[in-house]
């Protein structure tokens, strides 16, 4: 199945490939989860904090539906 | 280091020696123990009777990267308690290099008179009449202050909302280009400020004072390691540079913890167009500076110049908490009206996140529509007019709900909650509703352990451990806030390493023993002394709760509500 995979912040540039700004679509095996996506894109998981999946928070054993759009994000720090 | 206070009842200006009791205090530590022993907690904010302190951190001034905070002290008129909201730019350090350790400002000028202070290179201080300058726009004053006395001042000051006593009235400052876009805004010390007849505080940034370190050598080698730690650090190495602060509009939107048209939802619809990643887009296509060093020992570079279609200066720097309030908060999703509604309230000389805030709750009272940025920019330049609603905006959320009778008023103490829900993170419910502050996400930022590691280390909306979470959080905070670290270099001190670092300098500029048990001695010490001055003033248990909307309105997408019960809050403190 293929799902839309949208990496922000400066994540774009651990991707392996050219990342077009609107996202990469991926090819993964219906049921793959967040931690299977992650693996697919080549960045490694410590990088990525935090996960949606079509605008709602995911955890890492989370099923991916088709054609979902995921975002990545990183660690973040504030105040 | 000395102290140096000034009466401005009959302008009389006094240099003392650091008191033994003061001698390894500074920034909040010093603010808010200075205000507890010499204000009366009853003291009227606006009165003779209270106190505005000025003080750089413990660090400040000496070799350690990002450390130009200067807290700024005193009663606040808008919570009626305690109050500490510090700064960047270039007058902390300044002050450092001039051997100052506070600038404690006292008294009330007379009504007609206006004054600003000038401190010189040579450590001397003057009080110079500047009646012509009250009412005067911050950008406006500040080239004419460097036109006047230079360009080698930093300046911090009040804008005319400051000059009318207005609640939510910020203290600007300005940053290494000279402009006063550098805001301590919460709490309404800006007020405070123009209640004394302080127009401005002029700081030669030539001092040459060096830092009083017992082992040189020791802090040498420990803020090289710090500032190792920061420049590898992903977050404030790469993230921050890129993007700013901006950087957490999406994560946090992703988690349905972005207050939207007056946190009536957690998501915004048009976060992709504020974001970070959008902002920095835009910032470069028209040839602004993503990349902007805003104070003065940074090495992070999180500031920005935005610019508008021309190319033309708007503001610096936009930063995520006023995306937050004049974006989402007033459903606003035009990057170029929140650059502008930024540069009024800097040159207006108020509080981003109270001013936005404000006028949420307006919008949501029906006065004008969500979503209107050109409406939001009206109702700021009407701060000044001496209208009734400009004065209710200029006043903050709570008079704004008075004003329209509305009761979605979402504030603690008086003071706005921050770009967080509490409902989405209710550790950062905690933080709003016990902090001696009100509401205030710098006081115990709890966002990474709810969210990271793919949905939190702690569940996001459960209640289970977040008390715990947000009291250590504070109580490091109140200790991160006197050593004058920048919340951005924090990755610094992330680790047990990191800390390890900040103990070995508090030891070497000291030279006494300090361990982790003395720096959360340092915390406790602070927050005690704010508690003690907000029990004073009149505060009890039920001060520490948050407003009911929070308890009973699910906010979508996640329709959580806050489970912390009152008990809970009101038990987070021990002292």
């Amino acid at each position: 199945m293929q799902v839309r995979v949208r990496l922000l912040g400066t994540l774009s540039a651990c991707y392996r490939g050219q990342y077009p700004p609107a996202g990469i679509d991926i090819e993964v095996p219906a049921g793959a989860t967040v931690a299977d996506l992650v693996d697919a894109t080549g960045i490694r998981r410590e990088r990525v904090a935090i996960v949606t999946v079509n605008g709602l928070l995911a955890k890492a054993d989370d099923r991916v539906p088709e054609h979902a759009v995921v975002k990545f994000m990183q660690s973040i720090t504030g105040g | 280091m000395r102290f140096l206070r000034v009466n401005m009842t009959d302008q009389s200006i006094h240099i003392e020696n650091v008191p033994e009791i003061y001698r390894t205090l500074g920034g909040r530590a010093l603010t808010s123990t200075l205000v507890q022993a010499e204000v009366p907690a009853t003291a009227d904010p606006l009165g003779p009777g209270n106190k505005l302190v000025f003080a750089p951190g413990y660090f400040t001034g000496t070799p350690l990267v990002n450390t130009s905070r200067l807290s700024v002290g005193g009663k606040s008129p808008l919570t009626g308690g305690i109050k500490e909201s510090n700064v960047g730019g270039t007058v902390a350090f300044s002050l450092a290099r001039l051997g100052f350790a506070a600038v404690i400002v006292e008294g009330q000028a007379p009504a007609d008179k206006t004054f600003l202070l000038s401190i010189d290179a040579d450590g001397t201080a003057s009080l110079i009449e500047a009646g012509h300058l009250r009412g005067m726009r911050t950008y406006a004053l500040a080239a004419e202050l460097h036109r006047q006395y230079g360009e080698k001042k930093s300046i911090t000051c009040t804008g005319p909302a400051g000059d009318m006593q207005l609640l939510a009235a910020s203290v600007q400052s300005t940053d290494l280009d000279g402009r006063p876009c550098r805001a301590a805004g919460r709490g309404g010390l800006g007020a405070v400020m123009g209640s004394k007849g302080l127009k401005a505080m002029l700081v030669d940034m030539g001092g040459k004072t060096a830092a009083e370190l017992a082992d040189p050598e020791s802090f040498r080698n420990a803020s090289k390691a710090y500032a190792k730690a920061v420049r590898e650090d992903e977050f404030s190495g790469q993230i921050l540079p890129e993007l700013g602060t901006a950087a957490l509009v999406e994560p946090i939107n992703a988690a349905g913890a972005f207050p939207t048209r007056n946190a009536r939802v957690g998501q915004f619809e048009g976060a992709e167009k504020i974001s970070g990643e959008a902002m920095a887009e835009l910032i470069k296509s028209r040839g602004g500076q993503t990349t902007h060093k805003g104070c003065s020992q940074c090495i992070i570079d999180c500031s920005n110049v935005f610019v508008d279609k021309k190319g033309e200066y708007v503001t610096s720097s936009l930063e995520y908490e006023t995306i937050w309030s004049m974006g989402g908060m007033i459903g606003n999703d035009d990057l170029d009206s929140i650059a502008r509604l930024d540069f009024l309230c800097d040159d207006i000389g108020l509080d981003t996140m109270s001013t936005g805030v404000a006028i949420g709750i307006a919008m949501d009272a029906g006065y004008r529509q969500f979503g209107d940025g050109a409406a939001a920019i009206a109702l700021v330049e009407e701060v000044i007019s001496g209208s009734e609603i400009g004065r209710a905006i200029g006043n903050g959320p709570d008079a704004v709900g008075r004003h329209f009778n509305h009761d979605r008023v979402p504030t603690v103490k008086g003071q706005s909650i921050a770009a967080y829900d509490p409902r989405a993170i209710q550790g950062m419910a905690v933080t709003y509703a016990t902090s001696p502050m009100g509401g205030d996400h710098t006081a115990g930022w709890v966002v990474a352990q709810n969210l990271e590691a793919f949905g939190g280390t702690i569940a996001p909306m459960e209640a289970e451990g977040q008390v715990e979470l947000s009291r250590d959080a504070q109580i490091h905070m109140a200790a991160v806030d006197s050593v004058g670290i920048c919340d951005f270099a924090q990755s610094g001190l992330a680790t047990e390493e990191g800390m390890g670092t900040v103990h070995r300098m508090y030891a070497a500029k000291s030279g006494r023993p300090f361990s982790s048990d003395d720096w959360k001695a340092l915390g406790e010490k602070v927050l005690k002394a704010e508690r003690a001055f907000n029990r004073a003033a009149g505060f009890t248990a039920k001060d520490d709760h948050l407003p009911r909307m929070f308890y009973t309105e699910p906010l979508p997408p996640y329709n959580a509500v806050v489970k912390v019960t009152d008990e809970a809050m009101e038990a987070t403190f021990g002292f």
